[in-house]
C-alpha cells in the first residue's frame, strides 16, 4: 500500500514506482473487479483507480490520481463531500460506510449516471483511507422505470378497456392477484373485499346465466380448456353489466389446477350499441320486407283469385251435373277433390304469405334448400306471372342444407327476383324469362343466381348499387339490395353481381351449405 | 268449309281453372277443348274452327292479349272472351278496342260466363253465316260473263234498259236477255234482292 502524498508529488511518481509482489496482487484484483474501485484517503484525494473506473467514468488513471473525488459527483454532494469525510473524521459514525446507496456520479464528459455505491475503510491504518466500489445501474434504473410505466399503463389501459385481470390460486398460500379495474367493474371498493367464486356465483352473475357459468368452470377445471363465456353480472347497487369473461387454468406438476389467471372484460356498452344495431337491422328488414310484399300485392291478390275462382266453377259445374236426370256422379267426385285441393292452395299461398311479412326474431336453423324453393316459387311466379314473365327454376340435386334464416333468405330471393322483372318490363316477348339457378361449388357452398335479360345495369348505378335509398325505380325505397347483401353476409355468404351473356343482369350470392348434413351427403 | 259442331276452347296456364271451366262447359254439353298456353293453341291451329275462345289475360310468355293480336293477323273470326283478375280493367279495355266481344271477372258466375259464351257463339254462327253467302255471292258473281258484269253493274246502279242499251251500243232486245241471264245466275228473286246481293259482297271493301 502506498503512502499517503501530496497529488504534486505522486503523479508522476507512481507509475515509475517499483512495485512489490502483494501491490502486484492488489493491483490486478482491482482491475479484474466488475464493480469500478476507488481508492481515496480521508481528505478525498484519490489513490487508485480500478480499469472498470477508467471504464466507467472515462478517466485515465493517470489523469484522476490525486485529484479529489468529489471530482465524481454532481452538485450538491460536490460541495459536500469535504464535509462528510470531516464529520466522519470527528465523530466516526458512518453515514454511508458499511451501508451502501444509491447515488448519482459524473462522468469526465459531464454527464451523469444511477449509481450504486459502496463505501468500506481500509481497517487499522493511520491515516484513514477509504474504498469506494461503484456500479453503473443505468440499465437497471431504465428497465425498474420501463417496469413502472408499463404497470401505470397496462391501469390506464384496463381503465380505458374496462377490463380487469385476475389470478386466483387454488391451494398454495400465494396472495390472489385483482387489478383496480376488476374491483371498479363489479362496483366493489378497491382491494375492499375479497370476492370469493362461490360469492360471485351466488350474488354477481345473474340467474338466468348461472347454470351456464358454472358448467363453463367444471369444464376448464375438468379438461384444462379455456373458458371463454359471456354473461350478465347483477350489482349491489341494481346496475346490469354484460361481462366478457376468459380465463385459463394453470396446472401444477402434478396436474392439478394450481390457478385461474383471467380477464373480465365490461361489454355492456357494446352490447347495448350491438342490439340497437340488431334491433334497428331487423325492423329496416322487416320494413322492406314489407315493401317488397307491397309491390307484390297485385300478384298475391292474382294467386289467391286463381283457386277461389277454380273452386267456383268447380263447385257450380257440380251443381248442374248434380241437376241432369242422370248424373255424372265421377264428375262430381273429381271435381270435389279438385274444390278440397284448391281450398288448400288458396290457404298456402296465405300461410306463406302471412310467414313472409310477420315480424318476427330472427332464427337460425337448417333449412333444406329443396323446401325453402317450393315456399319461393308460389311467391316468386305469381310475381312472374302477373308481369306476363316466365320463371324458370334449374335447381341442381341433391339439394344441401343450409344453417340460416329461412324467411330473410326467401327474402334476398324475392327481391332479387322483383328487380329482374322490373328489370324487363320492356323486354320483348321472347326473351322475358327470369332464371333461378342453383349450384353446389367448392368448399362447401351453394351457389343461387337470379338471371334477367333485361337492359342490364349502367355504369353509373353499379358503383351505388348496394348503397341504402340509391334505387333507380320510382317509387322504389333502395334498400332491398343493401338489406340482401347485408343478410347475405350475415350467413357467411357473398352478395355480387355480373353482366348476362346476352342482355341484363345476373346477381348471385353463396351460403355455407351446413356442414352436418354435408357429412351425410357423402 | 265443312260444317262442324262449335266448339268452346279454353286458354288458361292454371291447370285448376282449366279444368274447372273444361267440367263446367262439359256439364252444359258444351263441346269444349282446353290449351295450356296461347303457343298451344296456335299450334293446334284451330282458329278458322266455328266457336269461340274463352282467354285468360294474363300468363307467363306470350299473354292473352298476344295471343289476340296473333289471331287478328291470321284474319281469324273466333270470338274472344276475355278472363281477366282484379285490376285488369286497363287491360280489358284494350282487348275491348282490339275486337274482344267481352271480358269476365274472376271468380266469376257460371251463368254469366255461359251466357257470355252463347252470345259469342250467336255472334260466331252469324258471322259465319254471312261469310258463307258473302262467299255464295262472290261465286256466284265470277260465274258472269264480262258482258252480263257490265250489264249487272247499270242495272244495281238504277238504269233503265233503254239507257243501258245505250251506253252499251247494244239493241234494248239483247240488254233484257242478258238481264235474264243475270238475275237466273245470281238466283235473285227480285231486282231489289240482286242489289242487295251486290253491295254486300261489295260495299266493305275486302
Amino acid at each position: 500500500m502506498t503512502q499517503s502524498k501530496t497529488p504534486e508529488e505522486r503523479r508522476p511518481a507512481a507509475p515509475r514506482r517499483a512495485r512489490s509482489n502483494g501491490e502486484r496482487d492488489f493491483r490486478a484484483l482491482l482491475d479484474a473487479a466488475v464493480d469500478a474501485i476507488i481508492v481515496i484517503d480521508g481528505g478525498g484525494v484519490i489513490e487508485e483507480f480500478s480499469l472498470a473506473a477508467q471504464r466507467v467514468f472515462g478517466y485515465s488513471a493517470d489523469e484522476i490520481i490525486g485529484r479529489n473525488v468529489r471530482e465524481l459527483m454532481p452538485e450538491p454532494y460536490q460541495s459536500e463531500h469535504d464535509g462528510y469525510l470531516e464529520r466522519y473524521a470527528r465523530t466516526h459514525k458512518p453515514r454511508i460506510i458499511g451501508i451502501g446507496r444509491e447515488v448519482v456520479a459524473r462522468r469526465k464528459d459531464g454527464s451523469l449516471f444511477p449509481a450504486e455505491l459502496a463505501v468500506g475503510q481500509v481497517a487499522d491504518e493511520e491515516p484513514m483511507r477509504f474504498v469506494g466500489f461503484i456500479r453503473d445501474i443505468t440499465k437497471r434504473k431504465e428497465a425498474e422505470e420501463q417496469l413502472k410505466r408499463s404497470e401505470s399503463e397496462l391501469r390506464l389501459a384496463q381503465e380505458l378497456a374496462n377490463l380487469g385481470n385476475y389470478v386466483v390460486h387454488m391451494h398454495a398460500d400465494e396472495p390472489d392477484y385483482f387489478s383496480p379495474q376488476l374491483y371498479r367493474i363489479l362496483g366493489v371498493p378497491v382491494d375492499g373485499e375479497r370476492v370469493s367464486r362461490d360469492d360471485y356465483f351466488a350474488h354477481w352473475v345473474h340467474a338466468a346465466d348461472k347454470d351456464r357459468v358454472v358448467e363453463a368452470f367444471s369444464r376448464m377445471d375438468a379438461s384444462g380448456a379455456p373458458l371463454d363465456v359471456e354473461y350478465q353480472v347483477s350489482l349491489r347497487d341494481g346496475r346490469t353489466r354484460y361481462i366478457h369473461h376468459i380465463a385459463q387454468a394453470v396446472q401444477d406438476a402434478n396436474g392439478r389446477v394450481a390457478k385461474h389467471v383471467g380477464t373480465m372484460h365490461d361489454v355492456t356498452d357494446r352490447r347495448h350499441a350491438e342490439d340497437e344495431a340488431r334491433q334497428l337491422q331487423d325492423r329496416l328488414t322487416h320494413f322492406s320486407r314489407l315493401s317488397t310484399m307491397g309491390e307484390m300485392a297485385a300478384g298475391l291478390a292474382h294467386e289467391i283469385n286463381q283457386p277461389l275462382s277454380a273452386i267456383a266453377t268447380y263447385a257450380q259445374a257440380s251443381q248442374r251435373f248434380l241437376k241432369q236426370p242422370e248424373p255424372d256422379i265421377d264428375e262430381v267426385v273429381a271435381a270435389l277433390e279438385q274444390i278440397n285441393a284448391q281450398a288448400l292452395r288458396a290457404g298456402e299461398v296465405i300461410r306463406r304469405l302471412r310467414q313472409f311479412v310477420k315480424n318476427r326474431e330472427v332464427k337460425r336453423e337448417a333449412v333444406d334448400c329443396g323446401r325453402l324453393l317450393d315456399d319461393l316459387r308460389t311467391l316468386a311466379e305469381t310475381d312472374a306471372r302477373l308481369h306476363n314473365i316466365r320463371l324458370r327454376i334449374d335447381a341442381e340435386e341433391p339439394l344441401p342444407t343450409v344453417y340460416a334464416d329461412p324467411i330473410q333468405l326467401q327474402q334476398v330471393v324475392l327481391n332479387l327476383v322483383r328487380n329482374a322483372i322490373d328489370a324487363m318490363v320492356d323486354a320483348p316477348q321472347d326473351r322475358r324469362e327470369v332464371l333461378l339457378m342453383t349450384r353446389r361449388c367448392g368448399e362447401g357452398e351453394i351457389e343461387i343466381t337470379v338471371a334477367d335479360h333485361g337492359s342490364g345495369l349502367a355504369p353509373e348505378a353499379t358503383e351505388h348499387l348496394f348503397n341504402p335509398f340509391f334505387t333507380t325505380k320510382s317509387g322504389g325505397t333502395g334498400l332491398g339490395l343493401a338489406i340482401s347483401k347485408s343478410i347475405v353476409r350475415a350467413h357467411g355468404g357473398r352478395l355480387w353481381h355480373t353482366p348476362n351473356v346476352e342482355s341484363g343482369a345476373c346477381f348471385h350470392f353463396t351460403l355455407p351449405v351446413s356442414p352436418a348434413r354435408k357429412g351425410s351427403d357423402e | 268449309m265443312k260444317e262442324m259442331k262449335p266448339t268452346v276452347f279454353v286458354v288458361d296456364d292454371d291447370a285448376a281453372v282449366r279444368d274447372s271451366l273444361r267440367m263446367l262447359l262439359k256439364s252444359v254439353g258444351l263441346p269444349v277443348e282446353v290449351f295450356e298456353s296461347g303457343q298451344e293453341f296456335l299450334d293446334a291451329d284451330r282458329d278458322d274452327r266455328p266457336g269461340c275462345l274463352v282467354l285468360d289475360i294474363r300468363m307467363p310468355g306470350m299473354s292473352g292479349l298476344e295471343l289476340q293480336v296473333k289471331l287478328n293477323e291470321r284474319h281469324s273470326i273466333l270470338p274472344i272472351i276475355f278472363i281477366t283478375g282484379h285490376g285488369d280493367v286497363p287491360m280489358a279495355v284494350e282487348a275491348m278496342q282490339a275486337g274482344a266481344v267481352d271480358f269476365i271477372q274472376k271468380p266469376f258466375r257460371d251463368q254469366d260466363l255461359l251466357d257470355r259464351i252463347n252470345q259469342a257463339l250467336d255472334k260466331d254462327a252469324g258471322s259465319r253465316r254471312m261469310l258463307a253467302e258473302r262467299n255464295m255471292i262472290r261465286k256466284r258473281l265470277e260465274s258472269l260473263t264480262p258482258r252480263e258484269r257490265e250489264v249487272l253493274d247499270l242495272v244495281v246502279a238504277g238504269k233503265a234498259n233503254k239507257v243501258i242499251a245505250g251506253d252499251l251500243n247494244l239493241s234494248q232486245r239483247t240488254v233484257e236477255i242478258h238481264r235474264a241471264r243475270v238475275m237466273e245466275k245470281m238466283e235473285a228473286h227480285s231486282l231489289a234482292h240482286l242489289v242487295r246481293m251486290v253491295l254486300e259482297v261489295e260495299r266493305p271493301e275486302e
